[in-house]
């Protein structure tokens, strides 16, 4: 089966959950992918974006327990399915292919 | 913090996954109250709240259901299944389903047009088309005459003399009847009562199909004078005066004093003509017999048999236009008037307003129907890839047709469903429109009712309409290539160029038709407030009026009529805050009217010819008691009685009319032939009668000289005039106690009755017309936020290549802009000649304003322009790369 094909805000979300592993809920995700790209992420965007790559099978959610601090609110934690990893790989990939014998121009690496 | 968090919960559908993220923002917000404050950070989550919840709206109107459906449906179509069944049902629903609020919309639309056209329909059934149900009606006819530049048709325009002739020499009409008006007051019981009744030649229940429930009908030696006492009365009357009592034929009842044998009851909701509750039998003397001048009879026929309209017509057209030559002194003017009896029946009024209400109503659905198709055409357009997908599959061509029009099927049953509550309530509210004391004076009333058989043909039309629209797209994607739609419906920018532009044609035909309508609602509104609120000549505020007929054979004597009125009048002298209390033979803006021809000395003029004019009898304080204003001369004084110089009022109008420049003081005229010269002793203000005719001219005689039988007194008090109810009715009492009154109610109560037919009507118009602007702003409104959708991608990469809000919010709202503009052009137009027909319809009581068409002008295109603004900025609002990515 052909990997899902990631775009590149959908390709830095699922690396930011990778990040930040059993700690991986909207919050932090949002504030990791800020801080990594320097760019802002607006929170119905990052939203919707779950909600995609969830639908399309490369994230699993569920729901944690209520806080205090959350009003009551329960958080909702995402991990990366196996497809969705197979996906990251290929995109990491086929972003590497693209960039090899460019290294001159993009700086070492 | 709550407003914000009901505006998520509104979007986001799933509960936990709300629940989440209503989670998160308070975590965040929390973090937030140590940067920005406790305000800051309300201000900060709603902000926040806001803009996740436009993302995910959104992301819902964008959203495309992956294609699975119909891919399995296309497995099917390969599988080479049955032409339809359940699967297919479902398929068709799911479809409907997918768009729950296009599908809505479109449903809601032909729902109310469709009860709304059904309202107009049953109430212009009832009232005008067939108002009068029973058997052999297409054999009967309404025979009468009229001058040549009559307006209405007036049924009670025969003489005797006339009609005996007629009778005689006709050999194409097989039965006749006479009848004339009877103000029949019912006397000896509690409380008197005036009754609508008919004095009718024997035979003429028979004549219109009808016997008496009970007892029966008048024989011919009923009609000698003397014999002549006996009624048959209404069934609604012998249900409330006589308890419905079975061993009512037979006993006496007193009509003006007078003892009467009730011989039968009539059938119920039997009122012919004119909302009749009793008739007696028509007993002319010789001498009545052979008037020809006096024509205030009625005439129905029935047709021999083998005979047609058009035969009767020519034959009794032949007869009267005899009498025209014969008699030219009194017929010249009598042109034949020979109608079937439904159309002379009518309502003179109330045919071209219902026309006009049932016009706007089809305008409506017009408007609703083009509302769907433009829905309708813009979700086929969005499936095209989904036919030509299938096509390619090998689906049959009848299958996708089949579907499709299963589609429209339900889609116009459930509009269906929801009509019929909608019709019901339509209807009930049109009846609760009329006031209660004209409705007897409106045939057919009984009949309003939901009329199942027009409502299938109604709703029938509105399915097929449906059905059209719904197959045009499918018709467009089996003809285009294949290939080439599956490349137009992809990934690329708008649909197809031939589809854009029928869809714009029909929103901007919507707008025409809107603005034509809602222009034609405003034009029937202000002239029905016109006929409440407009300039009447006198002051209708604080004034109660008691109407009532004196008997004839009681009162005989015009002494005694004179002093019926000084004793009602001495008796409501002492009531407090009473001013003026003053009497006239017909008030305005009353039921009844009574008007002469006019002859003026000095100038020849035949009786045919002779100038109508409204003639009433007052008393001096009647002009203070409607506050008409006194142009010249006096008004009537001591003097003025019976063997003095027969003297008169008239109007402003008349004066100018007859004598121009002159002073009308001193000059004589006649209102008949062989009447006695009056003089003018004074000149008053003009006072509208009647919206309809609009007579001005009108001619006041003194009660001292002249005594009439219809009496109204009109009682200006300083107060609110149904305190003094109580008041009049005792001292009518104490003057009589035989004598009902038929009418007694404050004369602004008699002015806003009176148009209440014009009134119920504007208003009818006025809510088909707002509904209609509704739908079409409604209908320009989910074009614009459907074309947007589907240009999401485009308006991506114009972003993406730098393009501004502005811009992307201009190259949206464009196409809005024509359509509004070409709209507006085009309803302008359709307005000003819809105008035109309503001041032909409605008699001059219309003036086509422009200001009034630009401020409506202006008020549907900036709401036009709104319904295509916010879809516009919504798109404005799309972070470019989701837009590209959104498939």
């Amino acid at each position: 089966m052909a990997p899902i094909y990631l775009g590149e805000f959908e390709y830095a979300v699922l690396l930011a959950v990778l990040h930040l592993d059993a700690e991986a809920y909207a919050v932090p995700i949002r504030e990791l992918i800020e801080q990594r790209t320097g760019r802002p992420v607006a929170r119905g965007a990052l939203y919707t974006g779950l909600d995609r790559l969830e639908a399309k099978g490369c994230l699993r959610s569920r729901m944690g327990d209520a806080t205090e601090e959350r009003g009551g609110k329960a958080r909702r934690y995402f991990t990366v399915t196996s497809p969705g990893l197979r996906a990251i790989r290929a995109t990491h990939e086929s972003l590497s292919n693209m960039a090899r014998g460019l290294e001159s121009i993009l700086g070492h690496e | 913090m709550k407003l914000a968090e009901r505006l998520l919960s509104i979007v986001i559908r799933d509960r936990e996954h709300r629940d989440a993220i209503l989670g998160d923002l308070r975590e965040e917000r929390a973090r937030q109250v140590r940067r920005l404050g406790a305000a800051g950070a309300t201000r900060w989550h709603l902000r926040q709240s806001a803009g996740i919840a436009a993302r995910y709206g959104m992301a819902r109107m964008l959203r495309r259901k992956p294609p699975v459906r119909w891919i399995a449906m296309a497995a099917d179509d390969a599988a080479g299944s049955r032409w339809i069944g359940t699967r297919d049902i479902l398929y068709a629903w799911r479809s409907i389903a997918q768009r729950p609020g296009l599908s809505a919309v479109v449903v809601i639309t032909l729902a109310v047009a469709l009860a709304a056209n059904s309202t107009t329909y049953s109430m212009a059934d009832a009232l005008v088309l067939r108002p009068y149900r029973f058997p052999g009606i297409d054999r009967l006819l309404v025979v009468t005459t009229g001058s040549p530049d009559a307006t209405f048709l007036d049924r009670e325009n025969v003489s005797a003399a006339d009609f005996r002739e007629w009778r005689d020499q006709s050999s194409t009409i097989r039965d006749w009847a006479l009848y004339q008006w009877w103000d029949a007051n019912l006397s000896g019981v509690d409380i008197p009562e005036q009754v609508a009744g008919f004095r009718v030649s024997p035979g003429y229940f028979a004549l219109l199909g009808v016997t008496p429930v009970l007892g029966r009908e008048f024989v011919s030696e009923e009609a000698e004078p003397g014999q002549h006492r006996r009624v048959v009365i209404g069934h609604a009357l012998w249900t409330r005066r006589f308890a419905a009592n079975p061993q009512v034929v037979g006993t006496t009842v007193r009509f003006d004093g007078e003892p009467y044998e009730v011989v039968g009851v009539a059938p119920d909701k039997f009122s012919i003509p004119d909302g009749a509750e009793v008739w007696a039998p028509l007993a002319l003397t010789d001498t009545q017999w052979q008037n020809r001048r006096g024509a205030d009879y009625g005439a129905f026929a029935r047709l021999a048999d083998g005979e047609t309209v058009e035969r009767a017509r020519a034959e009794l057209t032949t007869i009267m236009n005899a009498q025209r030559r014969d008699h030219v002194d009194t017929n010249t003017n009598r042109l034949a008037r020979v109608l079937p009896f439904m159309a002379g029946m009518a309502d003179p009024g109330a045919g071209p307003f219902m026309a006009v209400t049932q016009a706007a109503a089809i305008l409506l659905l017009l408007i609703a129907c083009a509302n769907i198709a433009n829905l309708l055409m813009a979700r086929g357009s969005e499936r095209s890839a989904e036919y030509s997908l299938r096509l390619a599959l090998g689906a049959s061509r009848a299958r996708l047709f089949s579907q499709t029009l299963l589609e429209g099927v339900l889609l116009s049953g459930m509009a269906l469903i929801l009509a019929m509550p909608l019709l019901a309530i339509g209807l009930s509210l049109s009846r609760a429109a009329i006031p209660a004391s004209l409705i007897r004076f409106i045939p057919g009333w009984s009949f309003i009712a939901i009329d199942l058989r027009l409502f299938t043909i109604t709703a029938l039309l509105g399915t097929a309409a449906m059905l059209v629209f719904s197959l045009l797209p499918a018709l467009q994607a089996v003809r285009t290539q294949v290939a080439e739609s599956l490349r137009q419906s992809g990934r690329t920018l708008t649909s197809g160029r031939n589809r854009q532009w029928l869809r714009s044609t029909l929103a901007t035909t919507q707008m025409a038709l809107a603005l034509a309508l809602l222009f034609a609602s405003t034009l029937a509104i202000s002239a029905a407030n016109r006929t409440v609120d407009g300039i009447l000549g006198y002051d209708k505020h604080n004034v109660l009026v008691g109407q009532l007929v004196l008997p004839e054979r009681t009162y005989e004597d015009a002494e005694k009529r004179r002093q019926f009125i000084a004793t009602v009048i001495d008796a409501m002298r002492p009531t407090p805050a009473v001013t003026h209390i003053g009497m006239t033979s017909h008030i305005p803006a009353g039921l009844g009217g009574n008007s002469r021809r006019f002859f003026s000395e000095g100038v020849e003029t035949t009786e045919p010819n002779a100038r109508l004019v409204d003639f009433r009898r007052v008393t001096s304080e009647y002009f203070g008691a409607l506050k008409i204003p006194l142009r010249r001369g006096r008004w009537f004084d001591d003097n003025d009685r019976t063997g003095t110089t027969a003297v008169a009022v008239v109007s402003a109008a008349l004066a100018e009319q007859y004598w121009g420049d002159q002073n009308p003081i001193g000059k004589r005229f006649k209102v008949a032939v062989d009447g006695p010269w009056l003089t003018v002793v004074g000149v008053s203000g003009n006072t509208v009668h009647n919206w309809f005719t609009r007579r001005l001219e009108t001619v006041y005689r003194p009660i001292s000289q002249d005594v009439p039988n219809s009496v109204a007194f009109a009682v200006r008090t300083v107060g609110d005039p149904t305190a003094l109810v109580g008041d009049l009715r005792r001292a009518v009492a104490a003057a009589d106690s035989d004598q009902p009154i038929a009418s007694l109610m404050p004369l602004a109560q008699l002015v806003e009755e009176r148009a209440a037919g014009f009134t119920f009507i504007a208003n009818a118009i006025g809510v088909v017309a707002v509904i209609a602007l509704i739908l079409s702003i409604l209908g320009i409104y989910s074009l614009m936020a459907y074309l947007t959708a589907q240009r999401t991608q485009e308006i991506g990469v114009r972003m993406a290549l730098g393009a501004g809000r502005w811009q992307v919010i201009r190259a949206t709202t464009k196409r809005a802009l024509a359509i509004t503009a070409a709209g507006t052009i085009v309803g302008a137009v359709l307005a000003f000649a819809v105008g035109r027909v309503m001041q032909a319809v409605l008699l001059g009581l219309v003036t086509t304003n422009v200001m009034q068409l630009l401020v409506i002008v202006v008020l549907l295109a900036s709401a036009a322009l709104l319904a295509a603004y916010f879809p516009a900025r919504r798109a404005a609002r799309i972070d470019p790369m989701n837009a590209l990515r959104e498939t």
